[in-house]
């Protein structure tokens, strides 16, 4: 009787998460249109994937993006919230409006970022020119050089708000007597920051690191829009290289063992992770 | 320390720096909206003014041609279904978790990290094909289902963590009384986690109001897109048009961006709840 709670949550989840998560290990081993009947080959797709240039250089670039991520989204985040924690005036709408991207979807930033980048007319290289600087207009989407960069400002500016507003809660929670009581000590700000505010942190960091990296492998939307792999390669990821190897060269077989690499790598990465922070101390206050 | 006091200076800083950064950032947004009022070749040569006439027929060209109204229309249903599926099957879910015994419960509960933790592309392929079997390829039950599906494994656990913190006293004495368990969820579990199911309503409506990737590959007709895809075929299209694209981002994300605002509160309560697990 009470399994019918859960029944309905995992019919759902069975047939729509678990069911091709399994059924994707067996394609991995076939050579599959989509249309005709999958044929075993073997180990043959994964071969092929371990010597595949673009899917090799697009795990470099995924790696990149996470670093990225981790600067321009996790730690700008944690300067944010670190500035934007006032109870003044104007702090609450500031907070407000650096969140706001959180909300638009990334097709819609992508669209909009294209514009801002755009060579011609876009607002970056209006404002350099404006100032002077003619030189850094860039084509800035449409050369490999700047293409992943540009791509992780762009992550930047709609993540960042959400590790923000998960660090201020967390601010939010610290005793003003610890600070005020190193005020007294003499402590400058920026030592009170990292000897107080970030070992009392602590937990989100590690929280917001793993899901960084979590949604680093799954970042697929942004580089779709903005470039979708281009120019030649420079900003595939596992995620867009797969969906192009799959449905628009209709070689699903291999790119179902793609998906079975990507699935295996995100899983060791996650719990050797989860495995190593548990162990950590707990600061409590 | 109230906020009538006097600034002191590094408050003033805080203030600027703060600022500075927050009008950059927020700066594309009114940039997009002021471009969708001007003609292409005013955009070029005066990028950051206020446009000279107020061309409203951008507007009007854009929801045509783009077919906005039924982009709108098709987001709305997918959001609002799936939405509903979601937190209604998960708050059942998160609610045996909690409180009840079955044979699997903490095996089945493990289970639902996968959802948590794999990136959506990793089933993309054979989702497809599982969708094509049942004769779903194509339709909006196509993005609905599957949309939920993969909400599910993060509204159970924040849904969980919500009836663990609420002591299940009171659904010890209805049971006492007689009660069966399906009218303990109804009357006495349901209306007190009701904020919270509102909360990840939220969440969920962003998450899949914003999905792109099984909406790119599950539907194929242009009657049947949802408002991402859209805009990108628009984008595809009409990327010369620039007036036209901006009136067209604008009129997909202003409105989204004014119930945030409206909401705010709830939204960012929402969204940073998913990551206090």
């Amino acid at each position: 009787m009470n399994l019918l709670f859960v029944a309905p949550a995992f019919v759902l989840f069975g047939l729509f998460v678990l069911l091709p998560l399994v059924s994707s290990v067996f394609y991995a081993f076939t050579n599959w249109s989509g249309f005709s009947t999958p044929e075993w080959v073997g180990l043959a797709n994964f071969s092929r994937a371990l010597a595949d240039p673009v899917h090799l250089t697009s795990y470099l670039h995924v790696t990149l993006y996470i670093l990225g991520t981790l600067l321009l989204e996790v730690s700008f985040g944690l300067v944010m919230a670190v500035v934007l924690n006032s109870n003044r005036l104007g702090f609450s709408l500031m907070r407000g409006m650096f969140f706001s991207p959180m909300v638009l979807s990334m097709t819609a930033a992508g669209v909009l970022w294209a514009f801002v980048l755009d060579y011609r007319l876009g607002l970056l290289n209006s404002v350099l020119r404006s100032v002077g600087l003619n030189d850094w207009a860039l084509p800035w989407l449409s050369q490999g050089s700047t293409a992943l960069i540009a791509i992780m400002f762009v992550s930047g500016w709609r993540f960042a708000g959400f590790y923000m507003i998960i660090f201020f809660a967390a601010l939010r929670r610290i005793p003003r007597s610890i600070y005020e009581a190193a005020t007294l000590d003499g402590a400058p700000p920026l030592h009170q920051f990292f000897t107080i505010t970030l070992p009392l942190l602590r937990q989100q960091m590690l929280t917001c690191v793993l899901l960084a990296i979590t949604g680093g492998f799954a970042g697929f939307d942004l580089f779709f829009t903005m470039t979708n792999g281009g120019p030649f390669n420079a900003t595939d990821v596992p995620a867009t290289w797969i969906i192009r190897t799959g449905f628009d060269n209709n070689e699903l077989g291999y790119a179902t063992a793609m998906t079975v690499i990507l699935a295996v790598v995100v899983l060791i990465i996650s719990v050797v992770y989860l495995r190593l922070t548990e162990r950590g101390d707990h600061v409590r206050y | 320390m109230s906020a009538t006091d006097r600034r002191t200076p590094g408050e003033w800083l805080q203030l600027l720096v703060g600022g500075a950064i927050v009008s950059a950032m927020f700066y594309p947004a009114v940039w997009m909206v002021l471009s969708s009022f001007k003609t292409n070749r005013e955009m070029f040569k005066n990028p950051f003014g206020l446009p000279r006439d107020w061309l409203w027929s951008n507007f009007s060209a854009a929801w045509d041609k783009g077919g906005l109204g039924g982009l709108y229309l098709n987001s709305i249903i997918v959001t609002a279904s799936a939405v509903t599926l979601t937190v209604c099957v998960a708050t059942a879910a998160a609610f045996a978790f909690s409180r009840l015994a079955f044979p699997g419960r903490r095996w089945l509960f493990r289970l639902l990290l996968i959802g948590l933790l794999l990136p959506p592309p990793v089933v993309a392929i054979p989702l497809f094909a599982i969708l094509r079997d049942m004769g779903l390829l194509n339709t909006l039950w196509a993005l609905i289902l599957s949309g939920s599906a993969w909400s599910l494994s993060l509204t159970i656990f924040i849904m969980h963590g919500y009836f663990n913190a609420i002591r299940p006293d009171m659904e010890e004495a209805a049971m006492l009384e007689g009660a069966s368990i399906w009218q303990i969820f109804r009357d006495i579990s349901v209306p007190m986690v009701w904020p919270s199911m509102l909360t990840l309503a939220i969440v969920n409506t962003i998450n899949i109001w914003n999905e792109l990737m099984f909406a790119l590959l599950f539907v194929v007709d242009d009657e049947k897109r949802t408002l991402p895809v859209g805009l990108i075929r628009f984008f595809g299209r009409y990327s010369t048009d620039y007036a036209m694209v901006f009136a067209a981002l604008t009129i997909s994300t202003l409105p989204i961006l004014a119930l945030y605002f409206l909401l705010q509160r709830h939204v960012i309560a929402g969204l940073s709840a998913t990551a206090m697990d």
